[in-house]
């Protein structure tokens, strides 16, 4: 223990009298950490914008759609589509969802007396609001009674607002969707980007029941989806069955065939995103981690040097007699430290360059204290695996030899 | 009662094979150091000192033949316990005195007790301090080598050497690379160090610098020619005098 102490000193000694060439040692090292914690948190970041987008939408959220599968990458509608009829079976039976809403969505051209933009258009009824929790900041939602009257009400988000009303008070104004005018009863609170980059904020709100009979007019259409809040987070489960039930009856499935739609909970929602993100991220940070092996070698490179000119040190040293593995220790020491180091200093450029990106961009990345601790973990490594065979060669090294060597 | 035997070889040979090219550096060598001798080791080049000085030192081994350096059998001993007696019997010195540059004069002398492990030394700053004190250079501890003449790292060179106590102090040309004055104050030094009691082998190819010690060998082809007792031994004082004499004769 004592004598590793003496060899460490000796090896802070070497690192110190070649400052410059320690420096250029660690930069591989420090962009390689860098590197990999900023990918990794950025995946982070990105996998959290994801999860409280789905968890925005309401904790105990269910969506009830038709079966659909991806061929070729395009999805295609398998089964049956959810009609108006299993939407009332749904709300007259359910016990286990308190709040149902369909859902029908429409691309369109919105527009105001200042400004027109494209955007989604989606038909909901009054419940729509409880499901997903979002909050209005003027105005106020359209009620149940306007759901059931038709009226030509919308509620519309902050991106809308900026478009067709710039610096105006938008409520008891009128825009036109599809050549329907609507009245503008309630402004969304901001509720900014999400995961996947979409705005949103650029969303207009208006009765399903006036999309569907002023916009899709006599085409029998089902709906895109049906949303629905279970009971409590505790009933998720039993929403989900009792859903299934419900449905296979009102689509008169037999009891041994599939079923022809999906219900997908938030909770499994969250669970696919989390899937599809933590592969992005694992990719990302695998790509920045051959930046650190890079400097690793670079590491081997430098020490391999290091060794060539220092043979006479290293010489003298066996002559007054150091051991084998006294060298080994101090060269291993020597690039481990040198890494390690490389190491700090890349944790404070990888938090700083995720300041710096959130500052420019506005992406929140929060520096994920594992990519620390991976970007710390690799750089010791990498250190021990490409120092050894520096620090071998020097042991291995005859003292005469060494001493001779010009 | 009889001298302790610092070094006693018997019959050391040591054969270079390079390919099919055997070059046979020492053969047979017989020799016996007391404790407290001083020997200059004198010989052609290629005559096989250093060979000898490194089989000597535990740097090297011997092809056949016996070594016992302060009743240890050298031969049989493993690469650790070599380290191990080369750091605690022997104070090496060499002719490019083999410094680590950019590093205190102090640091390269604390160096051998680094690897020390026998714990015998307690204080190694306080010990280097005074080795030194021993070679003149008391005020030049916080120095970098590479700030101090040739001289002057020899002398560092020479603390490194005897910080550790060793029973043997080996020196290969130690003042080959320095002028004839300080050539004469290192061999002093070496006198001064011997009368300490320290035991003392030499090589050097300058006659001046041999006549400082008791006792010279003069080898050649790998073998003893002669080895005897030198008579009217040089001191500081008549070296520097020959010196001054020498060069009015030039001019
Ligand atoms: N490592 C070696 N390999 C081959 N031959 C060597 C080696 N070391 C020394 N020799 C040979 O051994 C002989 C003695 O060399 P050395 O001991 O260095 O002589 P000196 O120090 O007296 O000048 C020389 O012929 C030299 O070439
Ligand atoms: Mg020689």
């Amino acid at each position: 223990m004592k004598q590793t102490l003496k060899i460490l000193k000796v090896a802070f000694q070497a690192i110190n009298k070649n400052r410059t060439r320690s420096i250029l040692t660690m930069l591989g090292i420090i962009i390689g950490v860098a590197a990999v914690i900023m990918t990794i948190s950025a995946g982070e970041g990105a996998t959290m914008q994801v999860q409280n987008q789905i968890s925005g939408l309401g904790t105990n959220l269910l969506m009830i759609q038709t079966k659909s599968e991806h061929k070729a990458g395009i999805n295609v509608r398998m089964g049956k589509p959810i009609y108006k009829k299993d939407f009332e079976i749904l709300q007259k039976n359910a016990i286990y969802m308190p709040n149902l809403s369909p859902l029908l969505a429409i691309g369109a051209q919105a527009i105001g007396p200042d400004g027109y933009k494209s955007t989604m258009v989606y038909g909901v009824s009054y419940d729509y609001f409880y499901i997903t929790s979002r909050e209005i900041q003027f105005g106020s939602f359209f009620s149940d009674e306007d759901v059931k009257t038709a009226k030509k009400f919308c509620v519309i988000g902050q991106t809308i607002r900026k478009e067709l009303f710039p610096g105006q008070d938008p409520i008891g104004k009128q825009i036109r969707i599809d050549k329907v005018p609507f009245t503008v009863v309630g402004l969304l609170k901001e509720e900014g980007s999400g995961g996947m980059g979409q705005d949103m904020d650029d969303i207009v709100l208006a009765p399903y029941t006036t999309i569907q009979n002023r916009i899709f007019g006599n085409r029998k259409r089902g709906y895109n989806m049906i949303l629905a809040s279970a009971l409590s987070e505790d009933h998720i489960v039993d929403a989900k069955i009792e859903a299934t039930e419900l449905l296979r009856e009102s689509h008169k499935i037999k009891a041994n065939d599939e079923d022809d739609f999906e219900i997908m909970t938030q909770i499994e929602l969250q669970e696919i995103t989390s899937n599809i993100t933590g592969i992005l991220t694992l990719l990302l940070g695998a790509v920045a981690s051959i930046s650190l092996i890079v400097g690793g070698i670079g590491i081997m490179n430098i020490m391999l040097v290091s060794v060539t000119e220092r043979t006479r040190e290293i010489g003298t040293r066996l002559a007054i007699g150091a051991r084998e593995s006294d060298i080994l220790t101090q060269f291993l020491i020597e690039a481990v430290v040198l890494s390690l180091a490389g190491g700090v200093l890349g944790v404070v450029l990888g938090v700083i360059g995720n300041q710096i990106i959130y500052k420019a961009t506005n992406f929140y990345i929060p520096t994920a204290a594992y990519s620390i601790l991976i970007g710390f973990g690799f750089a010791t490594l990498i250190g021990i695996v490409f120092g050894y065979f520096p620090a071998r060669k020097a042991a291995k090294l005859n003292p005469i030899d060494a001493l001779r060597y010009e | 009662m009889p001298l302790k035997k610092v070094i006693e070889t018997k019959k050391i040979s040591r054969v270079f094979k390079n390919g099919d090219i055997e070059v046979h550096a020492l053969t047979d060598i017989d020799l016996v150091i007391e404790e407290g001798e001083f020997v200059a080791i004198m010989g052609a080049s290629g005559s096989g000192k250093s060979t000898f000085l490194n089989i000597l030192g535990c740097l090297d081994q011997p092809t056949s033949g016996d070594y016992y350096l302060d009743a240890v059998h050298v031969n049989k001993l493993s690469k650790n316990q070599l380290a191990d007696i080369r750091n605690q019997k022997i104070g090496f010195i060499f002719q490019s005195y083999n410094l680590l540059s950019r590093t205190t004069a102090l640091e390269n002398v604390e160096l051998p007790l680094v690897y020390d492990r026998t714990g015998r030394f307690s204080n190694s700053k306080e010990l280097a301090i005074k080795a030194l004190g021993e070679v003149g250079l008391e005020d030049r501890i916080y120095h970098k080598t590479n700030e101090l003449s040739g001289g002057q790292q020899q002398r560092v060179a020479i603390a490194r050497a005897l910080v550790n106590e060793p029973a043997l102090i080996l020196s290969d040309e130690a003042t080959g690379n320095l002028d004839s004055k300080t050539s004469i104050e290192v061999a002093d030094l070496f006198v001064r160090l011997n009368n300490e009691g320290k035991t003392i082998l030499m090589i050097t190819h300058e006659p001046e610098i041999a006549q400082f010690a008791k006792r010279m060998i003069y080898m050649r082809d790998g073998r003893i020619l002669t080895d005897e007792i030198i008579k009217d031994r040089s001191t500081k004082e008549s070296a520097l005098k020959d010196l001054e004499l020498t060069a009015e004769a030039i001019e």
